[in-house]
């Protein structure tokens, strides 16, 4: 277990990011000069309106993207491609769906050529860790989205990665059971000690989980202000009746209102 | 089961309208013999041995041209699908190959290959393999990308890419290319057997044709359409086998 300071994990240095669109056509500007850096064990959660670029950014962290400019160190080594000492939990989970939970959860270890035996047990052990036991022969059609959710966590802890990417994972799932995934994952996060970088654009979900909550700005997507958290960790549920937590919460809301404003008022224009 | 119920139905009412038209004299027997007239073709053709025969060359040739085509067919939809650079140099190819018919082929097919199997094997793997190039291709550009992006941040290589990502995720739209691949395969064969071979049911067709016996040449025709039927049903029962996993997601 790695215990949060202990390093630099991430360093993100004067990431840009531009998508050529048509011939002819400005291209569009998703993020601008991202600096930002995440020590090791540490939770930090991005959190900004839906189209400020986070995804842009995940990805790039991910090795599936490259930056229009800048570039992103893994340890201090420069990211070119996916590997997996980073994995990625997806909005839409991107479970394989002709696999059942156990051979999804098993790739990981499949992909470094571990025996069948070997990597069985593992991903048993997992899929116990995320409340999955008995359900290891189901077939992701065949479970609810939050059961999804909780196999496309452990398919990503199983190779044991340094960094977890997380891109609004709970953002399909109704409010309840985000709840409790929310609980669950900070509970894994306490266990494992893993780096996680989590992306959201709920503020209570950011302050809840993370260490640092770095808030972004609109198109084009910058680092606004970052939040220390201070609660102990591992996270439990009565820390939403904390007064910090209700007030921390209220004075980002309060912050980040004229741009959602903005945001939803131009989304509204689109629309008519 | 009702939906069964009903194709019975309806099968057999179109056998006993047949029936009826012909023993009522509405239609001439020769022109169009009787269901029960071309029963007994269909029984004396097997009795002794020739319907079996041409059955079996029919199906061999349908079943290596197949072969080919298929394994062709997904090869070049698994590169193009994955590879731009090469879709854009074989698209275009395809493209114009792809709306000659078949039949069209069989002349140069006949001066290339002869007279026998091979313009047979040529002519079923031109009819099959476009549909199953072109949903192999369509799958491969529709896999969804966090699930590719998935596989390789768990650090999968290119050959595990391929096995447990790319083709499974490409099976139920490469399927249905399969079974009307062979489908077209199957009617180019007897299209083939009509001028280019010496056995098979176009073959036979074409000889009672030449001989006037026209029960004969329906036995023919009711044998192909039951065998096509019988392909269609075996692919069928096959693919909800192997990609049971996609069904409820229909
Ligand atoms: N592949 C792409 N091509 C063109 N524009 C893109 C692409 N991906 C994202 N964008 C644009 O970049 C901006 C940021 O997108 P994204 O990173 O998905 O935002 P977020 O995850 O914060 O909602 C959006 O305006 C989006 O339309
Ligand atoms: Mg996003």
């Amino acid at each position: 277990m790695t215990a949060p300071g202990n390093g630099l994990q991430l360093k993100i240095e004067g990431v840009s990011k531009r998508y050529f669109v048509r011939r002819g056509q400005p291209p569009i500007q998703a993020l601008e000069r991202i600096d930002l850096t995440v020590r090791t064990g540490e939770f930090v959660s991005l959190l900004g309106p839906s189209g400020c670029g986070k995804s842009t950014l995940l990805n790039i962290v991910a090795g599936f993207q490259q930056p229009s400019e800048g570039r992103v160190l893994h340890n201090g080594e420069p990211i070119m491609r996916p590997d997996r000492r980073r994995t990625v939990v997806f909005q839409d989970y991107a479970l394989f769906p002709w696999m059942t939970v156990q051979q999804n959860v098993e790739f990981g270890l499949k992909a470094q050529g571990m025996d069948p035996g070997s990597r069985a047990v593992i991903a048993r052990d997992f899929i116990a860790r995320v409340h999955l036991s008995g359900f290891e022969d189901r077939y992701p059609h065949e479970i609810s989205g939050g059961m999804k959710q909780r196999a496309s966590i452990a398919r990503a802890l199983v190779p044991n990665p340094d960094v977890v990417l997380m891109d609004e994972p709970f953002g399909a799932l109704d409010a309840q059971t985000r709840v409790l995934l929310q609980e669950e994952v900070a509970r894994l996060s306490a266990d494992t000690g893993k780096t996680v970088v989590f992306v959201t654009h709920s503020i209570e979900e950011a302050v809840f989980l993370a260490d640092r909550v770095v808030v972004m700005t609109t198109r084009p997507g910058r680092i606004r202000s970052q939040v220390e958290v201070k609660l102990p960790r591992p996270r439990v549920p009565e820390m939403r009746y904390d007064a910090w937590f209700i007030q921390t919460v209220q004075q980002l809301w309060q912050s980040l209102k004229p741009d959602w404003q903005e945001r939803s008022d131009s989304d509204a224009k689109a629309r008519h | 089961m009702a939906t069964r119920l009903r194709g019975v139905v309806g099968f057999f009412g179109f056998i006993a309208i047949w029936q009826a038209l012909a023993s009522l004299g509405v239609v001439n027997s020769f022109l169009l013999p009787s269901p029960l007239v071309v029963a007994g073709a269909v029984i004396d053709l097997t009795v002794d041995g020739s319907l079996g025969r041409h059955v079996l060359a029919s199906l061999e040739r349908v079943f290596v041209g197949f072969l080919v085509a298929a394994a062709i067919g997904i090869l070049l939809g698994l590169v193009t699908g994955w590879s731009r650079s090469t879709s854009d140099v074989l698209k275009p190819i395809v493209e114009a190959l792809r709306p000659i018919p078949p039949i069209a082929w069989t002349p140069i097919a006949i001066l290339w290959f002869g007279v026998g199997n091979a313009p047979s094997y040529f002519l079923v793997f031109i009819g099959a393999v476009f549909p199953v190039f072109v949903n192999t291709f369509t799958a491969v550009r529709g896999i969804d990308r966090s699930q590719i992006n998935a596989a390789l941040c768990l650090g999968a290589g290119p050959s595990l890419l391929l096995r447990d990502v790319l083709i499974p995720a490409s099976l139920p739209i490469i399927f249905p290319g399969l079974r009307i691949g062979l489908g077209i395969g199957w009617m180019c064969v007897v299209a083939a057997e009509l001028i280019a071979a010496e056995s098979g049911l176009g073959y036979m067709i074409q000889q009672n044709r030449v001989l006037l016996q026209t029960p004969n040449v329906v036995a023919g025709m009711v044998t192909i359409g039951v065998i096509g039927f019988g392909m269609s049903a075996l692919m069928g029962l096959f693919e909800r086998r192997v990609i049971g996993w996609s069904q409820s997601t229909r």
